[in-house]
């Protein structure tokens, strides 16, 4: 596994325990074990995707660091690619 | 509004090309109960729904059906990637493949194009709800219909 696979798995990790909470907090806005797994997921998620961002490239269009001095949002590989998996 | 996250929610790393295997799995992407359908169906039926927690589920619901639809069609991508004619014609892609090449079509395994007219937006909340555990039955299909006889 590249170190590339790693990080970006552990964002996936983090990301898919977000939505099911998010899901489930849509229907269940009271709970406060959810509210508070979704607020410790939502740390977790924050720290795996800077440290993703940090070493290869952005997430999201809103976080491209432009101090490199191009526009790093469209490099390769897409994710449909299979490469960055 | 939406955003748009650059990575798949799973991974997809296909390492051989499959024609036979990318014409089925193309109805999850544009097919009946595909997931482009799901999205739009979710997304179009939040308009009625008067209730704050299903307003919002059909929000997040809907828009993981878009991630849903992201990884299928990088399946279909990955699927049909450098196919020699030896390996269309075998695979039986031949129809597909004259029609858009490897091109990501959301379509029917039969062919027929991706259409709205496989949901329902009727503006009634409880009319939608149905049609929304119609649309996920899949579920339910895995069920046996009737009692093994004993």
């Amino acid at each position: 596994m590249t170190e590339r696979e790693k990080l970006l798995g552990r964002v996936r990790m983090y990301d898919f325990a977000l939505v099911d909470a998010i899901e489930y907090l849509d229907g269940h806005p009271e709970n406060t074990a959810a509210l508070a797994y979704y607020s410790e997921m939502r740390t977790a998620f924050d720290k795996a995707a800077a440290e993703y961002e940090d070493a290869f490239g952005p997430l999201t269009a809103r976080e491209v660091d432009t101090r490199v001095g191009r526009w790093r949002w469209i490099d390769d590989p897409w994710p449909w690619e299979g490469e960055d998996n | 509004m939406w955003s748009y996250d650059k990575r798949l929610q799973f991974p997809v790393k296909i390492k051989n090309p499959d024609p036979q295997t990318a014409k089925i799995v193309i109805t999850q992407l544009g097919g009946p109960d595909g997931e482009l359908g799901a999205s739009m169906r979710y997304l179009n039926q939040r308009y009625a729904m008067p209730y704050k927690e299903c307003k919002a589920i059909l929000t997040d619901i809907g828009t993981e059906e878009l991630a849903h639809m992201e990884m299928i069609s990088a399946i279909v991508y990955q699927l049909t990637r450098n196919l020699t004619p030896e390996q269309i014609r075998e695979g039986g892609f031949e129809a597909y493949f004259v029609d858009h090449t490897t091109g990501i079509y959301p379509q029917f395994a039969s062919g027929t194009p991706w259409s709205a007219m496989t949901f329902q937006s009727k503006g009634d909340p409880i009319t939608d709800l149905f049609e929304d555990m119609a649309a996920d039955a899949a579920l339910l299909q895995k069920q046996p219909l009737r009692p093994e006889p004993s």
